[in-house]
């Protein structure tokens, strides 16, 4: 044990600047991982994947949001509320925003369905994007909408293997959202997404007596201990916010 | 010295991070409410976050503005207003909570406004127990207490737990003793003690 919490500390982290979440991941994330933030809509998925990047940008690592389903003007709306937002790191490149729509039109990807070769031809161009800005944080919302056109379980298996291998290599630490429907029994929509990741974080609706309550809950960490507990959370202009949730000697 | 000044001295000698509870006969509400917003909080320039699941944000705004208390270093997160279908539009001193049953929303609220605060000593009023209790098993107040209580004594953040003598059962008293470490009464037949 004492061996195990020694290799614990030795891996880097790359710290959410999300203090409670970072506790609950015994200081952060195992640096170069690839995670699974899932959840179903309405719980905060998005707006604590941004934060995530934000907290990155504002320590200086280049921080990259590449969006599937929304446009970049929408998601200002999302970042600027909050208190540490400054338009600075979108100017220094600190924080990038990109349209993965714009991508697949420059690659000439126009077809419904992508095929083996565009997939790793997706794949390589996301890649080069990490590479020449140097991005140390990569957020893909959402690889479910990715999964949509890729429509194959193989291809995605393929898709997320090869970019969660070249972002590692690069030592890029990487969020990819997952939309699943509520009361979903597993972690993803497609059943490969939560297998090939390094950790999943759950997020969820829980309604007790007629209140519906966020929840978070650190499912799967390869590379550290952390807490299984459910939390509670708000997201607030200072950023999410999380409180255990009470359970009263029973709880659900 | 009136009963508001005694029990604002006995507040006085709260070690830092201290978790008090603060024991009011029902007519000396308004006694203990001067205390701790009037002349504590303002003498030592408190940051007060005032936890009111008994009365409205706006009743208790009114009635400090009647009894001309400067409110000004007052945050209020208020969990009664929303329940009641009262106005819950959230304003520059007051958060709402949709409901008493939502304990781990107060704790929320309660941290956000901390970390808003710039004030070096902060103090937060839970108002009160007893109501609390009317909507919330006692498992799960006792938990809460518990984990409020501890977390803001872990920050260093001073927190009054407010009962109403008069509605208060043997197994309240014994929450609120479970995380406090000091009790004020406040009776005028007694005085504080």
């Amino acid at each position: 044990m004492v061996e195990m919490a020694e290799k614990e500390n030795v891996r880097e982290r790359c710290k959410t600047g999300i203090d409670s979440l970072d506790n609950i991941l015994y200081g952060g994330i195992p640096r170069a991982n690839t995670i699974l933030l899932t959840g179903s809509v309405g719980t905060g998925k998005t707006s604590l994947a941004l934060e995530f990047l934000l907290h990155g940008a504002i320590e200086g690592e280049p921080s990259m949001f590449l969006s599937v389903t929304e446009a970049s003007e929408k998601l200002m709306v999302n970042v600027i509320p909050y208190d540490f937002f400054e338009s600075k790191l979108i100017d220094d490149g600190k924080l990038i925003l990109i349209d993965l729509p714009l991508l697949y039109q420059r690659l000439g990807m126009v077809s419904a369905e992508l095929s083996m070769e565009e997939v790793g031809l997706l794949v390589s161009s996301i890649l080069d994007l990490v590479r020449e800005m140097k991005v140390k944080r990569l957020v893909v919302d959402s690889i479910t909408s990715i999964g949509y056109k890729l429509k194959t379980q193989e291809k995605i298996r393929d898709f997320i293997l090869r970019l969660a291998r070249g972002l590692s290599s690069q030592g890029c630490t990487s969020m990819l959202v997952s939309e699943v429907t509520t009361g979903s029994q597993g972690y993803s929509t497609f059943m490969v997404e939560e297998a090939l990741a390094d950790g999943i974080i759950l997020m969820g609706n829980m309604e007790r007596r007629g209140d519906l309550l966020r929840t978070l809950q650190v499912i799967k960490m390869r590379g550290t201990s952390h807490s299984r507990a459910k939390y509670v959370l708000d997201l607030t202009p200072a950023g999410v916010l999380l409180v255990p949730l009470l359970k009263g000697g029973g709880g659900s | 010295m009136t009963l508001a000044s005694r029990v604002a001295s006995e507040l006085e000698e709260m070690p830092p991070s201290a978790a008090v509870s603060l024991q009011v006969g029902v007519d000396y509400y308004l006694d203990a409410i001067r205390a701790v917003v009037d002349i504590y909080a303002a003498k030592r320039d408190v940051d007060v976050i005032y936890v009111t699941a008994t009365i409205s944000y706006q009743a208790i705004a009114d009635i400090l503005k009647a009894l001309e208390i400067d409110s000004s270093k007052v945050h209020f997160v208020d969990c009664i207003s929303h329940s009641m279908m009262g106005s819950s539009m959230q304003g520059g001193q007051v958060l709402f909570v949709e409901s008493p049953t939502m304990l781990e929303n107060i704790m929320l609220k309660t941290e956000y406004l901390l970390r808003k605060s710039e004030a070096k000593e902060k103090l937060v009023l839970l108002d009160s127990v007893n109501s609390l209790a009317i909507h919330n098993s006692n498992n799960v107040l006792t938990e809460f207490l518990h984990i409020f209580a501890s977390s803001l004594r872990s920050r260093g953040v001073n927190t009054l737990i407010l009962t109403v003598i008069e509605h208060t059962t043997p197994e309240l008293n014994n929450m609120v003793n479970l995380v406090c470490d000091s009790v004020i009464r406040v009776k005028e037949e007694e005085g504080p003690k």
